[in-house]
């Protein structure tokens, strides 16, 4: 029985995606990877999205097909261009609607409502639709037209306020982290809504504030402050209880590794692992409470040990002990870590030939699934790569319709106004400071661990 | 109020600590049954902080009472045979099995995935872990700041001339949960549909390595390895102080940028000069850049500067304290706060809804369960125990 069921268990849920950059896009690509059709909207007039971290650096010829970032976020989406403005644009628009489950965004409110696009004129045309307006602090409220970043609604959620070195300034975390906490409990939302549709026959409209969003996932500050007027000071790297916890230096250039004690035995494992009998016997770390006060002697003294260490052979000899430890893995470490390679956490994508790409790993889904895996990957889609399918075979428009669209400039393949961003070359971003290092043969070292990346 | 979406969607919750119960009371709150199985000690997340008054105990958590909203509570030693056989007689019934115990634990106690599906075969379980249920890092111990560093997060994360930081509190806990949720009901929908029950697996280092813009791909794209940024970098959205606090400039997206329209909202007609005024001007004056803009925001107040950033439509943040949080029109006018009734505390005002639903809203249908609460509703009605039936497994010491 089980070779007959779909291996993709979202086979059949048709979803319309107006997303910019990631909170809406990364949602959608984990709906994707699992069997819905997402088909990607986008317009030729605005594009600068697409030309983010490019393939080698390069801006020649259609590099707009060749961003890093818009590959890691549209993986096995269909594309389609289409310009909104237009009244025949906005007429396909609707009509995509008509035959699709969900209808997901996250431009303002102000955007939504001069497009015409509100929830209540497209459930006209299809009455059970869901629809998702993701946006960076809510879509009603005295903020709801305030544009936001993830760093933005990181800010403002109190958890960049909580995050910094002890006794330093407010921290952010260097990706658009938020986008992701409110990307993934829109995944939930879908999946919610689907449930009680499926369950009732009808649709409604989800409204996702990011910066709300993030706020449920800090609770243990908001209710210091909404119960006991409290905020606690800024930790760094240590914690309420555990010491010694924190991160450490090891052999190498900019190696580091992390260590959480636990208890008395992880504690008496850490002396012993590093050779340290005399630590072991300090009245001032001899119960946890004592240790936990002179945290920062002890970040001290295991700091001072830990630089003749190699990172990875440190965590293999504190965790054969017991001890929590980490190697703080860098990218190359993550792509190249025995643990995620022996789960096929990346997955290797092929290009379109048009791109000149080889096939390349990315990131998988934080799941697995027993019975219903998910789809085999295929690349996010060149732009406007599914127009002429969409238009002519989901909504059977004619072939002399489709060329009319395209001599009205309503859908195309090209930007109009292309821009690539260029970044500095490697040796100026690594003199910049932006870059550690890097290395020329890098894609020789991707086939040996991955030998799917090879051009063949 | 119409019911939850998830209205019918039955929940044995075997998880505690953080990740498991968040990923439950997302069900919860959205409207499913949950029932939620302790040990006869608690759920370890009884005893974390920040505490009602700072006055510990096991009903005094906030942490807890926050990650339990909405679900029942029984008490039940999984060691022992007979709450082996109760939690089995409990599997039968649900749609769903949520667990985050270290991945030896429930195979030591017979309870395996295995084992449980022939109980139930259309049961969904959830097994959320650290590194995952194969693999060589499987038996390894984590901790947050050990999910941050095998993730990938931390290496990118801090000062420049520092050792790699973290969030603050559980943030990885919460992404598992979240992601543990969407999984869940991924399969769910897919049992609703086929009859099938299947195993779910959630590693917390993954779903932290799912989320890294732009960091895995500086090396597959370029071979460049990033890491942690310097504060003058010429990159203009950089947190800056301001004169009570903390500020995140955005002039405008990517290369449409008006400078000059910049320079004159900032007050700062310095910056149009040559060295600024365009974007690889700026990338060569990074540093001299950087520190006319630390001038710049020193003398302006924050939500000043945030909102008339906003009236330009510059996309401008703002740091907010927790108060700050609490007391914000936005958060205020969309009523995110709700006020739990507690039979101990009294009122509570606890973060809402995450996101809003328009035909089936979220609800706390019930402040977190004391320990054992249900024990005699539930293992009464749903497994026929007499009340001389309980008091035996009491003195046994199953509940």
């Amino acid at each position: 029985m089980a070779s007959t069921l779909p291996a993709a268990p979202l086979n059949g849920i048709r979803v319309i995606e107006m997303g910019q950059l990631i909170a809406i896009p990364w949602a959608m690509k984990m709906l994707a990877d699992m069997g819905a059709q997402v088909i990607r909207l986008e317009s030729c007039g605005r594009t600068d999205y697409r030309n983010d971290s490019l393939y080698q650096n390069d801006i020649s010829g259609e590099f707009w097909n060749r961003g890093a970032n818009f590959y890691e976020h549209n993986r096995n989406k269909l594309g389609i261009t289409l310009d909104l403005t237009k009244p025949q644009g906005l007429a396909i628009f609707r009509d995509l609607i008509s035959v699709s489950d969900i209808f997901v965004e996250n431009f303002t409110p102000r955007a939504v409502k001069n497009f015409g696009l509100e929830y209540e004129g497209l459930r006209a045309l299809k009455p059970d639709l869901i629809m998702v307006s993701s946006t960076g602090y809510g879509y009603t409220g005295p903020w709801a037209n305030f544009g936001a970043t993830g760093p933005a609604t990181e800010g403002a959620s109190g958890l960049a306020y909580m995050t910094g070195y002890t006794d330093g300034e407010p921290m952010l975390s260097e990706i658009p982290y938020i986008d992701y906490t409110a990307g993934e409990q829109t995944v939930f939302a879908v999946m919610a809504a689907l449930m009680h549709r499926l369950r009732t026959g009808r649709g409604q409209f989800i409204d996702i504030s990011q910066a709300q969003a993030a706020s449920a996932t800090v609770p243990e500050a908001l209710l210091d402050w909404s119960v006991n007027a409290r905020v606690q000071p800024r930790m760094g790297n240590q914690d309420p209880a555990m010491a010694p916890h924190g991160c450490y230096p090891c052999l190498g250039d900019d190696r580091w590794i992390v260590i959480a004690v636990s208890g008395d035995a992880e504690w008496q494992s850490l002396c012993r692992v590093l050779g340290q009998g005399e630590w072991s016997q300090d009245a001032r770390f001899m119960d946890g409470l004592s240790r936990w006060h002179h945290r920062n002697e002890l970040d001290g003294l295991v700091g001072s040990v830990t630089p003749e260490w190699d990172a990875h052979r440190l965590m293999s000899a504190l965790q054969d002990a017991g001890v929590a430890a980490g190697a703080v893995l860098d990218s190359k470490d993550l792509l190249f870590d025995p643990h995620l390679l022996d789960r096929r956490f990346y997955e290797v994508v092929t290009h379109h030939p048009s791109t000149g790409m080889p096939p390349l790993p990315y990131a998988s889904r934080p799941w697995k699934l027993s019975e219903t895996p998910g789809v085999s990957p295929r690349p996010a889609p060149n732009l406007g790569e599914h127009n002429r399918i969409l238009i002519c075979e989901l909504l059977g428009l004619s072939q002399e319709d489709f060329a009319g669209l395209e001599d009205d400039g309503i859908i195309g393949s090209v930007p109009t106004d292309p821009r690539p961003t260029q970044r500095p070359p490697l040796e100026v971003q690594v003199r910049q400071g932006r870059m550690q290092r890097f290395e020329t043969d890098f894609g020789e070292q991707i086939v040996k661990f991955y030998p799917d990346a090879d051009h063949g | 109020m119409p019911p939850g979406a998830l209205e019918g969607v039955k929940v044995l919750d075997l998880s505690h600590h953080i990740a498991g119960p968040w990923c439950t009371k997302l069900l919860a709150d959205y409207g499913a049954e949950v029932i939620k199985v302790e040990r006869p000690e608690g759920d370890p997340a009884r005893r974390m902080p920040p505490f009602f008054h700072d006055q510990t105990g096991p009903e005094n958590s906030l942490l807890f009472l926050y990650l339990n909203t909405s679900k029942q509570g029984v008490t039940l030693n999984l060691k022992t045979q007979q709450g082996k056989q109760m939690l089995r007689d409990l599997a039968r019934e649900a749609d769903l099995l949520v667990e985050n115990f270290s991945p030896r634990v429930l195979p030591s106690l017979g309870l395996d995935y295995e084992s449980i599906h022939e109980v139930n075969p259309a049961l969904v379980m959830v097994s959320i872990s650290n590194f995952g249920q194969t693999g060589p890092y499987r038996d390894y111990k984590a901790t947050e700041i050990v999910e941050y560093a095998l993730g990938g997060l931390m290496y990118i994360f801090g000062a420049y001339d520092r050792e790699p930081l973290k969030h603050a509190l559980n943030q990885a806990q919460f992404k598992a949960g979240t992601d543990a949720a969407s999984a869940a009901l991924i399969a769910l929908y897919h049992q609703r549909l086929s009859g099938q029950g299947q195993h779910i697996d959630v590693s917390i280092q993954e779903c932290i390595a799912s989320t890294l813009r732009d960091v895995v791909n500086n090396y597959t794209y370029t071979g460049a390895v990033r890491r942690r940024q310097p504060n003058h970098s010429g990159d203009l959205t950089r947190l800056r102080a301001a004169a009570d606090g903390f500020i995140l400039p955005n002039p405008g997206i990517g290369a449409r940028m008006n400078w000059d329209g910049v320079a004159d909202f900032l007050d700062a007609p310095e910056l149009k000069d040559d060295k600024f005024n365009n974007a690889s001007a700026r990338l060569a004056n990074a540093e001299e850049l950087g520190e006319v803009l630390d001038r710049v925001f020193l003398t302006k107040k924050k939500f000043d500067v945030f909102y008339a950033a906003h009236q330009q439509r510059y996309i401008y943040g703002v740091v907010q304290s927790p108060e700050e949080v609490l007391a914000n029109d936005q958060y205020r006018e969309r009523e995110y706060w709700v006020d739990l009734e507690h039979s101990t505390m009294g009122k509570i005002k606890f973060p809402g809804a995450p996101f809003l639903m328009s035909g089936s809203p979220w609800q706390v249908q019930h402040p977190a369960p004391t320990l054992g609460q249900h024990n005699r509703e539930l293992f009464g009605r749903r497994l026929g125990c007499s009340d001389s039936d309980l008091a035996g497994l009491r003195a046994m010491g199953v509940i």
